[in-house]
């Protein structure tokens, strides 16, 4: 199990991808989009267990999230961040990591709520996922039983300082140690885990790629995984010509 | 006009265009946020939400047909925006008239309608086949409304239409002059806006936003843009048959905005109809409004 | 010597010839589609009007030929379907029919012998003509709806009852004509007809118009045309579909227009100053848009589909031919050329579908897109101008039919035309959704494009669907012919379109414009943003469900829903069970007459019969 912090989000010589690199208006630009990024963010809330109940007031009147430029939203393709609100179960667990591996990078996942932490009150269930930053990169922890909306909104206050400041680039140590969270997810649901998407092709293709993206993990998914390639447009009269359709 | 005129007028007006659509956004969320008592986003909001929709680091498409989706959606209303005349810059509106432009602005939900369809979420074809069946509803009154100023105003062309109004001040508006039919039309332009009750095809807690469904990154992003267009192009198409249109921007502006601030200070007040009930709404008294308005107009 | 119309109608009977004698060859169509192209050429060229040397003397009556620019539009249109479809069939896809124990050699010869005599009628110079040419054209499509099959069969057998009646009303009216007139030629006809009283004017129209309404599947004479239309074989339904029920609509033209004159026919007053017969026909014109529309809106089959809109096209043509001015005609005979050109090539694409995948139910289908990109092209610009949408020619057609309800100031029938283009954009979209998007079935992940002997005809139909979409002026011409033929105002027009002060149409400014909007939204799109990555269709949001092949995961049933919730109990099937009515009730009085003849009183009826002949034979 590892601690938050041990996570090495930026692998060593390597450069940070934003931030102070480059010509002037590369500069500009690099922090017009951190800054646009931090000031507009979509939630999805995955909502589990009691957690749920304290975002109503956060997002309406009393204390309006809109302010800070959240809102939530419903589908994990529109969403930057994804919200945990307590207990998750293994079965439950399967759903959170297809979701998280469906949104869009940079992403973000805030766990609510001491279930999410360390199990809370169920820490001796043997059908619950204790720390959810060992199968997905958590940005954010509120911790409570359930924290306050006043705790909700200063947790993302503060995320949003960190994306502003370029802090919150856990995303992509999902993609670089991909082997360790597949790892992990293989331990609690068995060798046969996988999910329709395909994380290894997309770190391929937007350079992603770490020194543990691929391992022994990847190696026994590659075994079972049934192919994901998108079907291409293709006129297809040349290549299997003579077989009968 | 010559030719390096309309050229630089065509480069314009989607920039104009674009810009008051923002404002239009975000004016529609602070009037919501007023009615449930919030705060509001910041002035910049749809600026932020656009931009760091399209500088999203992983952009999911379902294929080809599901780019040329979003791009036949913006392009399309870039293109539909031209032909409604503003202060100063009349772009292809002479050359295309009012009901060309009608069915021009169908030419994006059908692109948006491909789009979805190759996401193969059948939340998104239920929102299409939704999106289609609004259409059908409020294209019935505005169809009849278009045909009333036509008829009033003996020409099909909306540069003559907005110079035969502003022949006489505000008197010779087409409100003044034509007021069921207004009434009709901005019952329609309710209705065309999407908003509650009329919201059937986003619904999302239902279809989970149906069309928008299969959308992240700059997808969703061009559909926030195209958002702004299509604010920009019906309210700029009301004010040109029923406001004079523009004489000069500031007022053109204000006329724009006011004429959205209408439905959408109703549109949060309301939950959502059902399809059929969208129907029934709309196929009832803007459709029995038009028709007496067009009777008026002819008698 | 022979004239130009001569050589026409020779090289056409020399296609059948051809079709038959060297059926059997393996390269047929290629020697048929060159005499098509001929006959093309030699039409574009034809001097107006041609006439031919043929001719015969009938009971007194001269009979001859002579073709004029409304007779040309249509013959243009009735070669290029036929030459379209001979290159479909020339490929893999009559190979494929030929192997399925069909005869490639009927179905050729019927579509040239579709061909003469569509040529033929629409050459006409006179009523007999008009009728030898009516029996050969409908007989001949009976042919061609009868290739390809047991149901193809029996739904042609079921226009054979609709074809009768037709061919009686047309032959009554030719007597009565000649009984009030005198003559039978149309140039005498021309002049001598809107001299006539108004209840013998009365009873020509009915009966015309009724056998000609037959054909072209007017309200409430529709429904023997769907099944027909859609059972035949591929290439054949795809030619039917384009030009074969147009015909009804050339004659209804040539006698309403040419020979009634449209002044004349709103003398014919229902309600005084109300409503008059011009009135009926325009909206039994507009009623034909509306409900097969919505009829098609409800097909899960994509043929019958297309039929349906057939149907509902007709109506736009009828429409804006007895509005009458010089745009509505305009936009009417437009749109036969125009709705030809998608219709085929709609028609072909679905076979294509039908030929790959061996089905046209549209909940068996999806997700083709990928798999035969070149046919879903088709039928993407095919729909669009079926829905007369821009940049398809098919919305410059009803753009003129609207324009013109709107200058004449007709906001009940504008108000129908729209709503039946709206319907027709649900419905088509349907098609298109159901058959090329949404999720790919696991049985259709192997499937291949069409061939190119059947892709490339349907390239060349929309292409000429777009060109004439960007440029109308160019069919405008032909139309122009037409009109002045038939005596209508002729519409002034430039290459983009129409010029008016009121507010014109030029579509290369509009196309050039929104290919400009596509230019902006694509350089916005691939210019701005990162590089997106294209996903597996199952990787899809299922509200965190692990989707699998073996699941369907794709909406397509009950399309409309929450449309059918509202107008479904409208949907009563009103015409079938007035067909179903007639039937019976025909039965009914057979079965009598039978009872009566045979059973009862046999001996009687003889004697009574026999009497009666005699009697009369004495008389004479």
């Amino acid at each position: 199990m590892t601690d938050l912090r041990t996570i090495p989000v930026v692998a060593a010589g390597e450069e940070r991808p934003s931030g102070g690199q480059g010509n002037l208006l590369a500069r500009v630009f690099d922090e017009l989009t951190a800054f646009c990024r931090s000031r507009s963010l979509f939630m999805l809330h995955y909502c589990t267990g009691c957690g749920a109940v304290e975002l109503p007031p956060a997002m309406t009147s009393r204390f309006d999230m809109e302010r800070l430029g959240i809102q939530p939203m419903v589908t994990p393709r529109q969403a930057d961040i994804l919200l945990v609100t307590g207990y998750v179960s293994t079965k439950t667990l399967k759903r959170i990591i297809l979701t998280y591996e469906q949104m869009n990078s940079p992403k973000y996942v805030i766990g609510i709520c001491s279930c999410t932490v360390n199990g809370g009150m169920y820490w001796q269930s043997y059908a619950t996922a204790k720390k959810l930053n060992d199968y997905l990169p958590v940005d954010m922890y509120i911790a409570g039983c359930m924290p306050r909306p006043e705790a909700v909104i200063s947790g993302l206050r503060e995320l949003i300082a960190n994306i502003r400041a370029g802090r919150s680039d856990y995303w992509r140590d999902y993609y670089r140690r991909y082997d360790h969270y597949l790892g992990n997810q293989q331990r609690l649901f068995g060798e046969n885990w996988q999910t329709p998407t395909d994380v290894i092709a997309e770190a391929r293709h937007y350079g992603l790629f770490g020194p543990e993206t691929l391992g022994e993990h990847t190696a026994l998914l590659e075994q079972h995984q049934t192919p994901l390639q998108p079907f291409e447009m293709r006129l297809g009269l040349k290549q299997d010509k003579g077989s009968s359709s | 006009m010559s030719f390096a005129g309309i050229l630089i007028e065509l480069t314009l007006m989607p920039l104009v265009a674009f810009t008051i659509g923002l404002f239009m956004v975000l004016m529609m969320r602070k009037i919501a946020a007023k009615i449930q008592r919030r705060v509001g986003p910041p002035l910049l909001q749809p600026l932020y939400d656009i931009i760091k929709l399209y500088s999203k680091q992983t952009q999911t498409s379902h294929g080809l047909l599901h780019d040329i989706g979003i791009v036949m959606a913006v392009g399309g209303y870039i293109a539909a925006e031209t032909m409604v005349p503003v202060p100063g810059m009349h772009g292809i509106a002479d050359k295309a008239g009012l009901l060309t432009l009608a069915y021009v602005t169908m030419i994006p939900s059908l692109g948006l309608a491909l789009g979805v369809g190759q996401c193969a979420n059948p939340n998104g074809s239920i929102g299409i086949s939704r999106a289609l069946t609004a259409m059908l509803a409020y294209d019935v009154p505005f169809v009849i409304i278009i045909f009333g100023t036509a008829w009033f105003y003996g020409s099909n062309n909306l540069v003559e239409v907005v110079a035969a109004q502003q022949a006489g001040g505000i008197a010779t508006w087409g409100v003044m002059q034509m007021p069921i039919l207004a009434i009709a039309g901005l019952f329609s332009l309710y209705a065309m806006l999407g908003k509650q009750p009329f919201e059937i095809y986003v619904a999302p807690a239902e279809i989970a936003t149906g069309p928008m469904v299969e959308m992240g990154g700059k997808f969703l992003g061009g559909l926030f843009v195209m958002q702004c267009f299509q604010l920009f192009t019906a309210s700029a198409i009301y004010v040109s048959l029923f406001l004079g249109g523009g004489e000069n921007w500031p007022f053109f502006i204000a006329k724009l905005f006011f004429i959205i601030a209408i439905p959408m200070s109703l549109a949060f007040l309301f939950p959502r109809y059902r399809t059929e009930d969208v129907l029934a709404a709309v196929w009832r008294w803007p459709v029995i409004l038009g028709l007496a308005g067009v009777w008026l107009v002819m008698h | 010597m022979t004239t130009p119309l001569d050589l026409l109608l020779f090289t056409a009977a020399a296609t059948v010839a051809g079709a038959f004698a060297l059926g059997r060859w393996r390269d047929i169509a290629w020697l048929t589609g060159a005499f098509y192209i001929a006959q093309l050429i030699q039409l574009t060229g034809l001097d107006l009007p041609s006439a031919s040397h043929a001719g015969f003397t009938l009971f007194g009556q001269l009979v001859g030929w002579q073709m004029d620019g409304f007779g040309r539009f249509f013959a243009i249109i009735t070669v290029g379907a036929a030459a379209a479809a001979t290159a479909y069939m020339g490929g893999e896809w009559g190979e494929r029919y030929r192997q399925a124990g069909h005869s490639l050699v009927w179905l050729h010869g019927a579509l040239a012998i579709n061909v003469l005599a569509m040529l033929l009628l629409l050459a006409g110079n006179d009523l007999i003509a008009l009728f030898i040419g009516w029996e050969l054209t409908s007989w001949a499509s009976f042919l061609l709806m009868a290739q390809g099959g047991e149901r193809a069969l029996r739904a042609a057998l079921r226009y054979v009852p609709y074809a009768m009646g037709a061919a009686m009303a047309v032959l009554g009216g030719i007597v009565l004509t000649h009984a009030f007139t005198g003559t039978l030629q149309f140039t005498e006809l021309a002049q001598r007809v809107p001299q006539l009283e108004n209840w013998q004017l009365a009873l020509m129209v009915t009966l015309f118009g009724v056998g000609f309404s037959i054909k072209m599947g007017l309200l409430p004479f529709h429904l023997w045309q769907a099944p027909a239309y859609a059972e035949a074989a591929g290439a054949g339904t795809s030619f039917l579909g384009a030009i074969s029920a147009r015909m009804g609509l050339f004659a209804l033209a040539l006698l309403l227009v040419k020979f009634v004159s449209l002044t004349r026919l709103a003398d014919l007053e229902f309600v005084s100053g109300l409503f008059d017969a011009r009135d009926l026909i325009a909206w039994v014109a507009a009623f034909t848009i509306v409900l097969p529309t919505f009829t098609a809106l409800k097909q899960n089959d994509a043929r019958y589909l297309l039929a349906w809109h057939g149907i509902g096209q007709g109506g736009y043509m009828l429409l804006g031919i007895v509005i009458g001015d010089a745009t509505g005609s305009a936009g009417g005979l437009l749109h036969v050329f125009n709705y030809a050109t998608y219709q085929a090539a709609l028609v072909l694409s679905v076979f294509a579908v039908l030929h790959r995948t061996g089905t046209a139910d549209l909940n068996s289908l999806g997700g083709l897109v990928t798999r035969m990109p070149l046919t879903f092209l088709v039928m993407l610009m095919g729909i669009i101008g079926l829905a007369g949408l821009p940049p398809m020619n098919g919305f410059v057609s009803k753009w003129l039919v609207y324009r013109s309800l709107m200058i004449e100031g007709r906001p009940l029938l504008f108000l129908m035309t729209v709503i039946g283009t709206l319907g027709t954009i649900l419905s088509v979209y349907k098609l298109i959704h159901n058959t090329f998007l949404g999720q790919l079935r696991l049985e259709h992940e192997g499937i291949r494009e069409a061939p190119w002997s059947m892709t490339i005809p349907m390239l060349v139909l929309v292409g000429i669907g777009f060109v004439t979409g960007v440029a109308p002026g160019l069919p405008l011409q032909w139309v122009n012919d037409a009109q002045a033929a038939l005596g209508l105002p002729v519409l002034p027009h430039t290459l983009g379109g129409v010029e008016s002060s009121q507010g014109g149409l030029d579509m290369l400014w509009v196309v050039g414009v929104l290919f400009a909007g596509f230019g902006i939204g694509a350089l916005l799109f691939y210019g701005v943003g990162n590089r997106s990555k294209r996903i597996h269709q199952l990787d899809n949001y299922a509200g965190g469900h692990f989707l699998s092949a073996d699941v369907r995961y794709h909406y397509s049933d009950h399309f409309y829903a929450g449309l059918m919730h509202r107008i479904g109990p409208l949907y009563r099937g009103s015409f079938t069970r007035l067909e179903e009515a007639v039937a019976s009730a025909n039965d009914t009085l057979a079965a009598l007459m039978q009872a009566w003849y045979r059973q009862r009183v046999p001996m009687l009826t003889l004697l009574v019969a026999a009497t009666a002949g005699l009697g009369w034979m004495v008389l004479q």
